[in-house]
Formats: structure tokens, C-alpha cells, sequence
């Protein structure tokens, strides 16, 4: 059964992985129909260049803050969501919401909210006697734009997921500790995050791997990618933003390759240790 | 066969797909070692050739000009019984339409008949050998170059040969709020030099409450394009043939000015997405767009639009309006039956009175000289300016149409400058050593001794 998903996945996943290693090692104009091959070329020059530390600094402060913050206010929210109070099935659903809208719609509406000339952010600063942030021009404040609008996003995934663990906590355990005079708080430090351990193991392959590959957003929001060039967004620009350097740009995305793999073996073997698995 | 799947090796699994998957978005189609390409400069003989039945036309609909292009193109048909033109949305500017056109390059097949280029991406096709010089399709099709306005046709000219033809072709402008300037008793014109309207500035601020008295264009956009009037105007550039002089003390007196007005004097502010669309919302007094904006601005403004040459410098008074805008091409990789087509639809779209009725439908120039123009300018009279200007325009420097990602860079330094108050003339310096760096690997061995 498994053999005709192994051959499409071999002809439409790694065919393209080999190839694109290879592009990696080619000075190739896209555009033009031939390339010179120039081996390890492409990576000493990205990791010789000021690209290097800039590129990768972006993609690791856009990765920890978006990933760190979606569970973080996922949990948040999956614990006001898993109160028995009226108007949580609305919420549940309001809060998943933005999961699931087009990246595109989602960036551009945010985009007009933001704009410091007419947005509503910046009307409603104004009516406060305040400038607004020049939210698209300046780089640091374009990488915290796109940051709170990609966690507004995501954070609903992260919720529901969450809220699944939480309802399906054994509650004969809480039960015994409430009788053991455990409060709430130590309640859910003790036993309630620990149960959850699975879930936030899952979370974090799963939301660490879709933030690595956030493209739309940046994309909507930073078309040049002007303080949000993380490594897939510079991949894109080199070859397909004004450069066209294709061999360049292969390399670049066999780092952020190399980087996710990485990422997921250690995850594997050293956080998965720490599990709880029920 | 079966497979073992626990949740441990599907969370792996998942990682590594979703790694390929990175990868796999950015693959592209395979290549093989060698040389750079280089552009194939011989004549096509279409002697015999019959034209194909059926072409695509790939536009990124310059100045919203979709309609007006489905007008000419059933008009052309009606003409040229037999040859049908597909009217395709190949991108929403020439940044998407290049990506779309070099992506097709790369895989060798979807490419069009007809391409819109802008003046950034033409060379490039050309030094990869992408589109074909349109000397003997212009011969054989009897069109009438030396009724093209010169300043416009000759910007695609290298090698001695023709490599496009104008089409929605534009300058910058500068536009101002009539009643903003009446309101601060300022004359109804615009400044004739950047230091009297720093001088206009303040009172146009106090008097308008508009937020700025002047907003530059949105760095994103074509700040190369949109800076180099200043630069221009100060004495500077971004480079002299291909000399990059970006640096020089010129252009770094030109681009402090512009930092001071934003900073120290506090009156200018910079484009968040589209300077024109500001401008029509009331919040600047003036600011500097495309022609190809002109209808767009004079339908949404709810005041008086006036327009005006852009203002000149403590050094160059006059002549420092680049030319901007796109052309049509036609691509290497189709068949000559094809180019055939391709060419007589260029004709026909070239044609005086086409150009005339795009010009009235965008606001973009008039590319031939013979254009009848008296209808479209009786309607939209502020036409006039930009067709005058055309007569002190200049080719933009080579740094900006010529090398591969400069846009970019310049954009980036622009921004650096304009909206963080970083040091000019370092940044410029850096720009400079980058800029180098662009032409010494992309484009000096592409270029014929």
C-alpha cells in the first residue's frame, strides 16, 4: 500500500530535493540557458557575505519569537477556551478562524490596518494626538509587524490543538490533587503542563516547521523583504526577486534543508526524551 | 509491502518532507555546465514565414490598461483575420511579469509571442539570449522607426540592433494640490527647483494640513527611478556610463537634502505603498509619480490636480527627468511563425492612433510622433506636461537598467537614508562596493569588448 505514495513522493518531493542540490553548485542566471558549475562556490559566497549573518539572525528571531509565542498564546487561550462558560463553542471557532484564511487576504488587510499614512492603527493613534510607527519602512519594525500578524494567524492551531490535550487530561488525577489541596496554578505546573508534554512536543516539530517556511505573509506584507528576509524569503528573492542568481538561491535553500533537518533529528532524539506519553 | 508508522517516525517524516518540500519550491528546471549565454544578435530572415494563428500576449496591464489592451487586440483581429491574440495577466507589475517570463525561460516551454518589459528586465533578456532583435521583423513589416519618439525607441538599442519597442511609456511627474498651494498663497505652478519648494514647504505645511508638504515615492517601488531626479539635479547620479558614482560628493549632498527634509526640517515623509494613491487621499501637498498614474490620480483626487516638470537642482536646472516605463519583446525560444505574429501585432499596437488611444486610456506617453493626440488632450489636458517633458528627458543611468538586483540595492540604501537617518555617505559608499560587485560578476563578461 505504501509503495505507490513512496514513488510519488520519490518523483515530487525528492527528485527536486537531489536537483535542487544540484543548482546549488552551478553559477545559474535563471533565464539563461546555460550555467557554470563552480561546486562549494555558491555557499562561501553566502557565508561570506554580510547576507550571512543578517539572513540567518532574521530567520532565527522570526523562528523563536513566532513558534515561542503562537503556543505560548495558544495555551493561553486553549485554557480560557476549556472553561464551561457560555459562548465558547463561538469563541472556539472565532478563535481558529484566522488559521485557516488565505495568507494573501490576511496579509493584505493587515497591511492597510498598518499603514502609517491612512491605516486604522494609525487613525486611532492620531485620535491620541500620536504618529504612527512607520510600521513598513523601517526593517525592525517591519520584522514586528509581520511577527504579530503571522502569531494572530497561527495561534488558533495552536489553541485547538492544545484544547484537544487539555480535554483529554484524565480528570480523576486533578481530582486527587485538588483533594490533596493543590490550587489551580500548581495544578496545572505539576500535572496539567507535563500530561500536555505530547502535545507541545507535536506542536513544536510541527509550528517550527511551517515558521522556517513562512513565505505569504512576508511575501504581502515586505515584497523586498526589508528586515524580513528569512532564509526561504532570501531563497525566493535571489532567484526569483530581482537578482535571478538561481544557483545562489538553491544553495541557500539547501542551508535552510540542512537547518530543518537538523532541527527535527535533534528534536527526535533529545526533546522527545522528555515526553510524557500517557 | 508494509510500513511501520509511529507517531516518532511520522514527526520525522514529516520534518524531512517538509524540508523537500522548501527545496522542492525553489527547485527549477535543469541546466547544463559551460558558458554564459550570450545573445543571439543574428537576423531572422521571415521570408516565407506564415504567421501563427494564434499568440499569447503576456502583460502586467501597465496604468490599468487591461481594457484598452482588449480593444486593440479586437481591433487588431479585425485587421488581421486569422491571427487571434490570447491576452494574458502575466503578473500585477514588471517584477511578477519578469519572474513569470524567466521562470518560463528556465523551462523552456509556456513562453509567450508578446512580452511587456520594463526598463530594468530588457537587458537581462537580452544578455541571456531570452528575446530577439526586431530589426528585420520592423523591416520587413515596413514599420516607421524614425516616427517614434527618439528619446524612447533608442532605449532599446544596444549592438548596434533593436530589442523592443515602446509601449506604455512613462516619466515621473510632479503633481501638486492646487488648492493646498492657493491656500498657502503660493504660485499655481510647480517649483521650478527643489530648494524653492524648501522654501514653498513650511508654509504649504502650516497652511494645508495635509500631513506632509511633500511625500516621496514608496522606496518598494522604483526608488532609482524616482531618486535619480535628484541626483540629477545636484550634479550627482547613481553612475556615469559604468562608473559607479553614487558615492560621490554630488549625490551625497542630493541625498542628505532629501534626509534633511524628512528629518530636520520635518516636511517630507516617505510612501508607505503608492506615493499616488497619498497624494489623492490629501495626505501630502505634492509628491512624484509615474505619468502612467495621471488618470488614476485626476479620477480619485477630490481637489484640483496640477502637475509640472520635476523641479531641478543647485546644478542642473533642466534635463533631469529620467525616462521610465516598458516596452514589448519578443522571445527567442518560440517559433519564427510565431515571431511573425508577434511582430505585426507590435506594428498594429505601435500604430499612431493606437498609441494615442492607450495614452488617453492610462495616461502614459504617446510613443510616435505623428500620434493625433488633440481629443485625448482636450479631455485630459495635463497630458500635455508630460509629452513637454519628454523634450528634456534623459536615459537613466546605466547602473539602474543595467545590472541585475540594483533596483534593489538602491531601494535598500534609499530606505537606510529616508526612513532609519542612516549616514549617507557611508551607505552610499557601501551601495557603491555592492553595485561594483554586481557589475564585475553579472554583467562586464557579459558585455561585448
Amino acid at each position: 500500500m505504501a509503495l505507490p505514495n513512496l514513488v510519488l513522493i520519490a518523483v515530487f518531493t525528492y527528485r527536486p530535493l537531489f536537483s535542487n542540490i544540484y543548482y546549488s553548485t552551478l553559477d545559474w542566471t535563471l533565464g539563461s540557458p546555460t550555467a557554470t558549475v563552480v561546486g562549494l562556490g555558491n555557499y562561501v559566497t553566502f557565508f561570506s557575505s554580510n547576507d550571512a549573518p543578517k539572513v540567518l539572525g532574521t530567520t532565527a528571531v522570526f523562528t523563536v519569537v513566532t513558534v515561542g509565542g503562537s503556543m505560548l498564546l495558544g495555551l493561553l487561550v486553549a485554557l480560557a477556551l476549556n472553561a464551561k462558560v457560555r459562548g465558547t463553542t463561538f469563541a472556539r471557532s472565532a478563535v481558529f478562524a484566522p488559521y485557516v484564511l488565505s495568507g494573501v487576504g490576511v496579509g493584505l488587510v493587515w497591511l492597510f490596518i498598518f499603514d502609517p499614512g491612512y491605516g486604522v492603527l494609525a487613525w486611532l493613534l492620531r485620535g491620541l494626538g500620536q504618529q504612527s510607527p512607520q510600521w513598513i519602512n523601517d526593517p525592525q519594525l517591519s520584522l514586528v509587524m509581520v511577527i504579530l500578524v503571522y502569531v494572530w494567524k497561527n495561534l488558533g492551531y495552536c489553541a485547538v490543538v492544545y484544547l484537544a490535550g487539555l480535554q483529554s487530561l484524565p480528570q480523576e488525577v486533578m481530582e486527587a490533587a485538588s483533594l490533596d489541596g493543590a490550587n489551580g496554578f500548581r495544578r496545572f505546573i505539576s500535572i496539567s503542563l507535563p500530561l500536555l508534554s505530547p502535545t507541545t512536543f507535536f506542536l513544536l516539530i510541527t509550528t517550527l516547521l511551517s515558521s522556517l517556511q513562512a513565505f505569504d505573509l512576508i511575501r504581502i506584507m515586505t515584497p523586498l523583504g526589508t528586515g524580513t528576509s528569512t532564509l526561504i524569503y532570501e531563497a525566493y528573492l535571489q532567484a526569483f526577486g530581482a537578482y535571478n542568481r538561481a544557483g545562489y538561491s538553491a544553495a541557500i535553500s539547501v542551508v535552510l534543508f540542512a537547518i530543518l533537518l537538523v532541527i527535527t533529528v535533534l528534536q527526535l532524539r533529545f526533546v522527545e526524551r522528555k515526553v510524557h506519553y500517557s | 509491502m508494509t510500513l511501520h508508522l509511529d507517531r516518532r517516525h511520522f514527526l520525522g517524516l514529516a520534518g524531512v518532507t517538509a524540508s523537500a518540500a522548501a527545496l522542492a519550491a525553489c527547485g527549477g528546471p535543469s541546466t547544463t555546465g559551460g558558458g554564459q549565454a550570450t545573445s543571439q544578435a543574428a537576423d531572422i530572415d521571415f521570408n516565407g514565414v506564415k504567421p501563427a494563428a494564434k499568440i499569447d500576449f503576456w502583460s502586467s496591464h501597465p496604468g490599468q490598461s487591461q481594457d484598452v489592451e482588449k480593444s486593440l487586440i479586437e481591433r487588431f483581429q479585425a485587421k488581421n483575420l486569422g491571427i487571434s491574440v490570447n491576452l494574458v495577466t502575466a503578473g500585477a507589475n514588471y517584477e511578477e511579469i519578469a519572474q513569470k517570463f524567466q521562470t518560463a525561460q528556465a523551462a523552456k516551454s509556456g513562453l509567450p509571442a508578446v512580452v511587456v518589459l520594463s526598463d530594468v528586465w530588457w537587458f537581462r533578456y537580452y544578455t541571456n539570449g531570452s528575446i530577439i532583435p526586431v530589426d528585420s521583423l520592423t523591416k520587413q513589416l515596413d514599420m516607421k522607426m524614425d516616427d517614434f519618439q527618439q528619446s524612447l525607441i533608442n532605449d532599446y538599442k544596444y549592438d548596434g540592433k533593436q530589442w523592443a519597442v515602446p509601449y506604455g511609456r512613462s516619466t515621473p511627474l510632479f503633481y501638486f494640490n492646487k488648492d493646498h498651494f492657493a491656500a498657502a498663497g503660493l504660485p499655481d505652478r510647480a517649483p521650478k527647483t527643489w530648494d524653492e519648494f524648501g522654501q514653498w514647504a513650511p508654509k504649504l505645511k502650516a497652511a494645508s494640513g495635509a500631513q506632509y508638504a511633500y511625500i516621496y515615492p514608496a522606496l518598494a517601488g522604483y526608488a532609482g527611478w524616482t531618486l535619480q531626479n535628484m541626483l540629477w539635479g545636484w550634479g550627482g547620479g547613481w553612475s556615469k556610463e559604468w562608473d559607479i558614482i553614487c558615492d560621490s560628493t554630488e549625490s551625497v549632498a542630493a541625498l542628505q537634502w532629501a534626509q534633511d527634509s524628512i528629518y530636520k526640517d520635518k516636511w517630507a515623509g516617505v510612501s508607505s505603498k503608492e506615493a499616488a494613491d497619498d497624494f489623492s487621499a490629501g495626505l501630502t501637498s505634492a509628491t512624484i509619480a509615474s505619468t502612467g498614474s495621471l488618470l488614476g490620480i485626476l479620477k480619485s483626487a477630490k481637489f484640483n490636480v496640477g502637475v509640472g516638470f520635476l523641479p531641478g537642482g543647485p546644478k542642473a536646472a533642466t534635463n533631469v527627468c529620467p525616462t521610465g516605463g516598458a516596452g514589448l519583446g519578443i522571445p527567442s525560444g518560440i517559433s519564427k511563425e510565431e515571431q511573425l505574429a508577434a511582430g505585426m501585432f507590435l506594428d498594429f499596437v505601435t500604430q499612431p492612433e493606437s498609441t494615442a488611444e492607450f495614452s488617453a486610456a492610462t495616461g502614459y506617453m504617446p510613443t510616435r510622433k505623428s500620434a493625433d493626440m488633440k481629443a485625448v488632450l482636450a479631455k485630459t489636458p495635463q497630458i500635455q506636461t508630460a509629452v513637454d517633458q519628454l523634450a528634456v528627458t534623459k536615459v537613466q543611468d546605466n547602473a539602474r537598467v543595467f545590472l541585475p538586483g540594483a533596483d534593489q540595492e538602491m531601494a535598500k540604501a534609499a530606505a537606510k537614508i529616508l526612513t532609519q537617518q542612516g549616514d549617507v555617505k557611508s551607505t552610499m559608499t557601501e551601495l557603491k562596493a555592492t553595485l561594483e560587485g554586481i557589475y564585475t560578476k553579472d554583467v562586464k563578461p557579459k558585455l561585448k569588448a
